[in-house]
C-alpha cells in the first residue's frame, strides 16, 4: 500500500504544487486551532476536548447551527440512500447522530411497505460507529437505550482510531464520516483507510464544516464563529476552549477544492461535493471502483 | 444534416452518450448555492498499474509536458472507468425490471450480478429514471443498428416505411411490456421531463432520417411533431393490448400513420385553395373561375404527399 502511495504522487502533480500540498498537510496535522502542536500531540488534545464536550455535544450542536445540523445529517444519510442488508460504518459517529438515521431509514415501516424488503436482509444489516472517545461512545450507547436499541444487533458500537481502523480490507457498503475529519491528525491516512475497507462499489461521504467564500456572508459568519460560539460553549457547556478549538479547526481544515482533491489522490472515482448553507457546511462524496 | 440535428439536441451528455458520442470530460461548474463536480481536476490514478509504471520512469527534465499529457489521460480513462462500470451495473438491472419493476431493487439486484456493492446505486441521480434512461438510449441504439444494417425500406412507400419502424422500436419493449406503464410514469415526473423529451425528440428525429426524409423549414418541426403524437399514441395503446402478438396495436399505428399522411394532404391542398381564393379576389370574376379550374385539376393529378 506505501508503494501504491509513492507511485501515485510520482505521477499525480507538478513537482511545486506538490511541496506546497505537503506543506499544508503537514501544517493540518500540527494544528490544533490556531496553535502549532506536536503532532504526537495532536490526537490526546482532540482528545481531551472531546471528553470534556461529551455530555452536552448534542445540545451544543442544536445551539450553535440554530438545529440545522439534523436537516444537514439528513441530507448526508439521503444522499447515502441506505439499503436494507448493508454493512455501513460510521466514523467519528460518537453520539450516534447519522448512525440512528441509517438504522431509521432501513427500517422504517414505510420504507419496508413500498419496497420489497426480506425480513433476512433486514437482519444483515450492520451499522458499526466507530469513535475514538469511550465517552462519546457512551453517550451514543446511552441514547441507543433510550430508543429501545440497546440489544439490537444491527447497530456495533466499536473503539477505533480513523487512521488505523480494526476493520477487514473491503468489507463495508458505506462509510461516512460526520464532523470528524477535521479532528484526525493525518487526513490521508482517514482517507486511504475508508479506501481500504469499503468494497468495490462502496460509497464515501463526508459531511464537514468548510469554507464559506460569499463576500458579505463570510463576513457575517466570521463574526458569528468566534465572537458568539465560544460565549454559547462558556455558557452552556462551562468550556470556553473547547469551542475556541472547534471553530479555529473549521479555518484550518483544507477548503472544499483542495480536500476533494485528496480524496481523489487517495483513489476515489467521481469525487463532488455540495455546499449547504453557502459553504458554512459541505458534503463530500465518492465512490471507490 | 437530422444526426447532427440529434446531436444539438442531444446537448451536452444529460442521457449515457454512447451512441451519437464519445464521453467528454465535463468542464467543472462552478455555482454557488449548490453542488460542484469536481472529477479528479489534477489526476485520478486509481486502479491502474499501467499508467504508474511509465510515469515512475520518467525523467524529470520533460516533466511538466508529460505531466500534461499524463493528466490528461488519467484524467479520461477513470471517467470512462466510471462511465462503463454504471452502465454495466445499468445493464444487468435490466434483467431484473421484469420482475422487479423499474426501481432501485432492480438496480441493487443488477448491482449485485455485477459484483459491486449496492451502494452504487445511490450515486445515480434520479435513480430509477436512470435505468429507464439507458434503456431508452439502448433501444435508440439497436434501431440505428437495424437501419444500418441493411433493412429493407427502399420497396416500401415513405407511410410504410414510418410504420415499420415505429413497429420495430415498439417491439423492443415488448420484454417490459407489464412494467411500462411505471416507466411511462417515472418519465413523466417534472424532474425528468428534460430527458425524456430529448429522448423522444432524437427517437423520432431518426426514425424520419432513415424513412428519408428531405424536408427543411417549419415541416421539419410539423413532421416531427405529427410522428411523435403517433408514436405517444401507439405506446399507450400497446399498454391495454391482449391480441396475439399485438395485431391491433399495429393495425392501429398504421391507420395513424396513414391519417397523419392523408392529414399533410388536405392540409397542403387547403393551402393551395386559398392561395386561389385570395388571388381571385384580387383579379375578375374571370380570374377567379379559372385559379378554381386550375385547382380542381391539380387535385385530380397530386399523389405524392
Amino acid at each position: 500500500m506505501a508503494l501504491r502511495l509513492i507511485s501515485r504522487r510520482f505521477g499525480s502533480r507538478i513537482l511545486s504544487y506538490r511541496s506546497s500540498s505537503v506543506a499544508s498537510l503537514h501544517s493540518h496535522a500540527t494544528s490544533f486551532g490556531f496553535q502549532e502542536v506536536k503532532e504526537e500531540d495532536k490526537s490526546k488534545l482532540v482528545g481531551n476536548v472531546f471528553t470534556n464536550v461529551a455530555s452536552s455535544y448534542d445540545i451544543m450542536n442544536d445551539v450553535m447551527s440554530g438545529g440545522l445540523h439534523r436537516l444537514w445529517k439528513e441530507r448526508l444519510v439521503g444522499k447515502l440512500s441506505p439499503f436494507a442488508g448493508m454493512k455501513h460504518l460510521d466514523v467519528a459517529g460518537g453520539t450516534g447522530d447519522v448512525a440512528f438515521r441509517i438504522f431509521d431509514a432501513v427500517n422504517s415501516v414505510k420504507h419496508r411497505a413500498l419496497r420489497k424488503v426480506d425480513e433476512e436482509s433486514l437482519e444483515e444489516t450492520q451499522i458499526y460507529v466507530c469513535d475514538i472517545n469511550p465517552n462519546m461512545l457512551n453517550v451514543g450507547k446511552q441514547r441507543a437505550a433510550e430508543r429501545g436499541l440497546r440489544d439490537n444487533k444491527s447497530l456495533v458500537w466499536v473503539e477505533g482510531d480513523a487512521e488505523a481502523l480494526s476493520f477487514d480490507d473491503h468489507s463495508m457498503d458505506g462509510y461516512t464520516i460526520a464532523f470528524g475529519i477535521r479532528n484526525v491528525t493525518h487526513i490521508e491516512k482517514a482517507l486511504s483507510e475508508a479506501y481500504r475497507v469499503l468494497k468495490r462499489g462502496g460509497r464515501f461521504l463526508c459531511l464537514e464544516l468548510s469554507h464559506v467564500d460569499i463576500p458579505v456572508f463570510k463576513d457575517v459568519y466570521d463574526l458569528y464563529s468566534f465572537k458568539v460560539i465560544p460565549n454559547l460553549g462558556e455558557l452552556i457547556a462551562g468550556d470556553r476552549d473547547s469551542y475556541q478549538y472547534l471553530v479555529e479547526s473549521v479555518r484550518r481544515f483544507p477548503p472544499q477544492e483542495k480536500f476533494a482533491t485528496m480524496i481523489a489522490d487517495a483513489g476515489f472515482e467521481k469525487v463532488e461535493y455540495e455546499n449547504l448553507v453557502g459553504g458554512v457546511v459541505a458534503i463530500h462524496s465518492a465512490i471507490k471502483l | 444534416m437530422y444526426r447532427t440535428a440529434a446531436k444539438r439536441l442531444l446537448g451536452t451528455g444529460l442521457t449515457t452518450t454512447r451512441l451519437l458520442r464519445l464521453p467528454k470530460p465535463r468542464p467543472t461548474l462552478i455555482i454557488p448555492y449548490s453542488s460542484h463536480t469536481s472529477e479528479s481536476p489534477i489526476s485520478n490514478q486509481s486502479l491502474n498499474p499501467n499508467q504508474s509504471n511509465p510515469t515512475a520512469a520518467s525523467p524529470p527534465s520533460t516533466a511538466r509536458e508529460e505531466e500534461g499529457h499524463r493528466r490528461d489521460e488519467s484524467m479520461r480513462k477513470p471517467r470512462a472507468e466510471f462511465q462503463e462500470e454504471q452502465a454495466r451495473v445499468l445493464a444487468a438491472s435490466l434483467r431484473h425490471v421484469a420482475r422487479l419493476g423499474w426501481t432501485e431493487e432492480a438496480m441493487i439486484a443488477g448491482s449485485r450480478d455485477v459484483g459491486v456493492s449496492p451502494s452504487i446505486v445511490g450515486s445515480f441521480s434520479r435513480k430509477e429514471a436512470a435505468l429507464v434512461e439507458y434503456f431508452m438510449d439502448e433501444c435508440l441504439q439497436l434501431l440505428i443498428d437495424r437501419v444500418d444494417s441493411g433493412l429493407d425500406l427502399q420497396n416500401l412507400i415513405p407511410s410504410e416505411r414510418v410504420s415499420k419502424l415505429v413497429r420495430i422500436r415498439l417491439e423492443m419493449q415488448i420484454p417490459y411490456m407489464s412494467k411500462w406503464p411505471q416507466a411511462l410514469s417515472i418519465q413523466a415526473h417534472p424532474v425528468n421531463v428534460p430527458t425524456s423529451f430529448k429522448q423522444r425528440a432524437m427517437l423520432v428525429d431518426e426514425i424520419w432520417h432513415s424513412v428519408g426524409d428531405g424536408a427543411s423549414d417549419l415541416d421539419w418541426y410539423v413532421k416531427r411533431t405529427v410522428l411523435g403524437g403517433v408514436y405517444s399514441t401507439t405506446e399507450i395503446y400497446m399498454l391495454t393490448d391482449d391480441s396475439p402478438e399485438y395485431r391491433d396495436t399495429w393495425a392501429f399505428l398504421d391507420d395513424r400513420v396513414k391519417d397523419a399522411f392523408d392529414m399533410k394532404k388536405s392540409i397542403q391542398e387547403a393551402k393551395y385553395f386559398a392561395q386561389d381564393i385570395g388571388a381571385g379576389v384580387g383579379k375578375s370574376f374571370q380570374g377567379l373561375m379559372n385559379g378554381v379550374m386550375q385547382t380542381m385539376s391539380r387535385r385530380g393529378g397530386s399523389s405524392a404527399f
